[in-house]
């Protein structure tokens, strides 16, 4: 009871730090977030094409023309000159298409006439000569058919006119839940922040050697201490674990977490905190000043944070990075965020991914308390 | 006299250095054993062994009549100590600090609230117990550094150095209330190599040198080890070196030395030496500023039986 006092005494000591971890995770993981909500709604733009037609008079090209309009934005504020290629060059015309004389005897006729294009560079241009481009194939196929201009057009029409439907067979709605996912990539940081600082703390000043001693001396049995700070440990990584979910449903929504989604990240969360929690308890082992304790907390959580992709989404992140973080628990834990965001079904073929991220995280968990115990009964050989 | 603790033939090496070699020692239920001895003498490295915070090469520790090891809880539970660093910790307060230290031996509440209200006003601290470690003085940080290990009032108290860089002040209250605590029935073991402290504190000394008890007995026991009787030193401005060879004949004078207007005479045995001395210096017309004379100090009987003095 007097350790858990004096435990808990010391967190309430420390309780800026976990303030400080907090605001920034709200404040910068509202503002990741954002940068990276994305919409389903959009508007659909048709490029800018201006057509020279030196054949008014035929009937292809007429089609021609009239198919332009239907997938294009015909301008004719442009004459062939120099501001022409200054709209070309600025994107604002996406291809300027001259159209020669004769040319729809000439197609009838199965003589290809060119078609000379101009385009701007972007890919605007590029899908503008698609559609220039799909029209001229189409009417061409039909030519070898010698079929007069009439029938030629009618067929080039009618094929022209089927669309392709499109259908997206995914029920989910991803982007709903990116949200939720950025968050708790941000929150890598300010667990292991909070964690890996508050234990460390706490450790340090029950092993600094004078109150060790003091321990050692006392009617308590060291172990049973020990045993004590490790449980009161556990149930402090578990409350932040508990604090940071709540203040992600404040955060992200409650829609979007209240759901099975909402669920797995809040157990790989929780995976998580635990791993943090063997990695404050093995450097604890290892690291007894408060300063040191500050420098070595911000490489782990800034470090891992920054390799592992919770600040820069990972594909945004060059192969080498990605590679090396492969063995930091960390990596494993925003993996598994960004692969729940894409799960569609809940049967263990498709959460596989996710639960193998899970159980490698706790590999590490396990590995971390075997290094840890190592050095701790290397240290009281020592001694 | 029972013996609160007994240590039989304790060694105790690191690598090829003794630490402590083939000591014994009793420590008599109710009374202050003072540990003397310069650094590096092997005093902390008994009380370490005594508590069973050290494993020994050779020898048998008991405490309470029973054999100490490091889960003898029921002794520890009797025990306070008092280290030489400060071990308090610093997110805690002077009271939290106190609290948590007396909470490892005392369960119950109320008790403990008591226990820990009586070692403040022990200790002095009462205008402080709502401040940090590191808002104190390091005489009060010294004074917290006791409170925290006699909070449970302990059977057996082992003060290692609670003095070392404390001012004048704190000094006196916390021998002081060391003294209290030996009238309220405490077994102090208190470590130490001023020699004024252990003068003034302690009712049985002993001396430590290399890891070997070199004397031990009463103050008085051991001054009688000394072959000096007396020492008087008298402030005198001028002495022809004809007057300051006339007072090596003086009866029972051993050993004499001026320097820079103050003269030091050594006698060996006698009695009324000071008024002999005056004397001497009325019937030769030397005149004098000052004059006393001096007991033998532990630091005169640590020098005659090693050659150094205890802080060397």
């Amino acid at each position: 009871m007097t350790v858990s006092k004096a435990f808990w005494r010391i967190v309430l000591k420390n309780i800026g730090t976990i303030v400080t971890y907090t605001v920034i995770l709200v404040v910068f993981g509202s503002i990741n977030m954002n940068s990276n909500s994305t919409t389903t709604q959009f508007e659909a733009k048709k490029p800018t094409v201006v057509i020279f037609n030196h054949d008014a008079d035929g009937a292809l090209a007429k089609s021609f023309v009239d198919y332009m309009e239907k997938h294009t934005e015909i301008s004719d504020e442009y004459e062939n000159d120099d501001k022409l290629k200054d709209a070309l060059f600025y994107e604002t015309v996406a291809v300027a298409v001259d159209i020669p004389e004769n040319f729809s005897t000439d197609l009838a006729a199965g003589n290809n006439p060119e078609i000379h294009m101009q385009s701007s560079a972007g890919y605007v241009g590029e899908l503008a000569k698609v559609s220039v481009r799909r029209y001229l194939m189409m009417a061409q196929s039909y030519a070898s058919l010698d079929l007069n201009e009439s029938e030629l057009v009618a067929k080039v029409e009618k094929a022209l006119s089927k669309d392709t439907i499109v259908e997206v067979k995914s029920k989910v709605d991803s982007s709903k839940f990116l949200r939720a996912a950025t968050y708790f990539n941000f929150a890598n940081y300010s667990i292991l922040a909070c964690v890996i600082t508050i234990i460390c703390l706490i450790m340090a000043s029950f092993n600094r050697l004078p109150v060790r001693k003091r321990n050692l001396v006392s009617a308590v049995n060291i172990k049973r201490m020990n045993a004590v700070l490790l449980r009161n440990s556990c149930i402090y990584s578990g409350l932040m674990w508990l604090f940071y979910l709540v203040v992600g449903f404040v955060v992200v929504g409650f829609d979007n977490l209240w759901n099975t989604y909402g669920l797995l990240f809040a157990i790989n969360s929780f995976v998580f905190c635990v791993c943090a929690t063997c990695i404050a308890y093995l450097i604890s082992k290892f690291v007894q000043k408060s300063g040191a304790i500050n420098g070595i907390m911000n490489v782990v959580a800034l470090g891992s944070s920054f390799l592992c992709g919770a600040f820069v989404p990972a594909e945004y992140l060059p192969a080498g990075v990605l590679t090396f973080a492969h063995v930091l628990p960390s990596y494993y834990f925003i993996d598994a965020n960004n692969k729940i965001i894409y799960l569609e079904n809940f049967d263990l073929a498709s959460l596989w991914p996710v639960i193998l991220n899970m159980l490698i995280m706790a590999a590490f968990c396990v590995g971390f308390v075997i290094i840890a115990n190592i050095v701790s009964k290397k240290k009281q050989k020592i001694a | 006299m029972k013996n609160v603790i007994e240590v039989k033939h304790l060694t105790k090496s690191y690598k090829a250095h003794k630490a402590v070699d083939d000591l014994s020692l009793e420590v008599h239920e109710g009374e202050i054993l003072g540990l003397l001895g310069p650094n590096g003498s092997g005093k902390t490295t008994t009380m370490n062994c005594i508590l069973s915070l050290l494993k020994f090469d050779n020898g048998k520790i008991t405490v309470f009549g029973k054999e100490m090891t490091p889960s003898s809880y029921d002794a520890k539970a009797k025990i306070g100590v008092v280290f030489q660093e400060v071990a308090v910790f610093d997110e805690l307060t002077v009271y939290g600090n106190i609290d948590y230290f007396c909470g490892l031996y005392i369960e119950d509440k109320e008790t403990r609230a008591q226990y820990v209200a009586d070692a403040i006003k022990l200790v002095g601290l009462e205008d402080c117990t709502k401040q940090y470690p590191k808002q104190l003085s390091g005489g009060l940080l010294r004074r917290l550094n006791i409170a925290c290990g006699i909070a449970h009032k302990p059977k057996l108290i082992f003060l290692d150095e609670p003095t070392v860089a404390v001012d004048p002040q704190s000094r006196n209250n916390i021998l002081d209330g060391i003294k209290k605590l030996r009238d309220d029935g405490a077994t102090i073991v208190y470590t130490t190599h001023y020699m004024e402290e252990v003068e003034i504190l302690c009712d049985r000394v002993i001396i430590l040198d290399r890891g070997k008890i070199i004397a031990s007995g009463t103050n008085d026991e051991l001054k009688a080890l000394a072959k000096i009787e007396e020492k008087v030193t008298v402030e005198i401005p001028e002495l022809s070196p004809k007057q300051l060879s006339g007072f090596e004949k003086i009866k029972n004078v051993s050993e004499v030395e001026y320097d820079n207007g103050v003269l030091k005479v050594v006698y060996r045995r006698g009695k009324n030496n000071l008024g002999d001395m005056i004397e001497y210096l009325k019937e030769n017309r030397i005149n004098y500023d000052k004059i006393f004379a001096e007991r033998p100090t532990l630091n005169d009987v640590f020098l005659e039986l090693t050659g150094k003095e205890l802080r060397d």
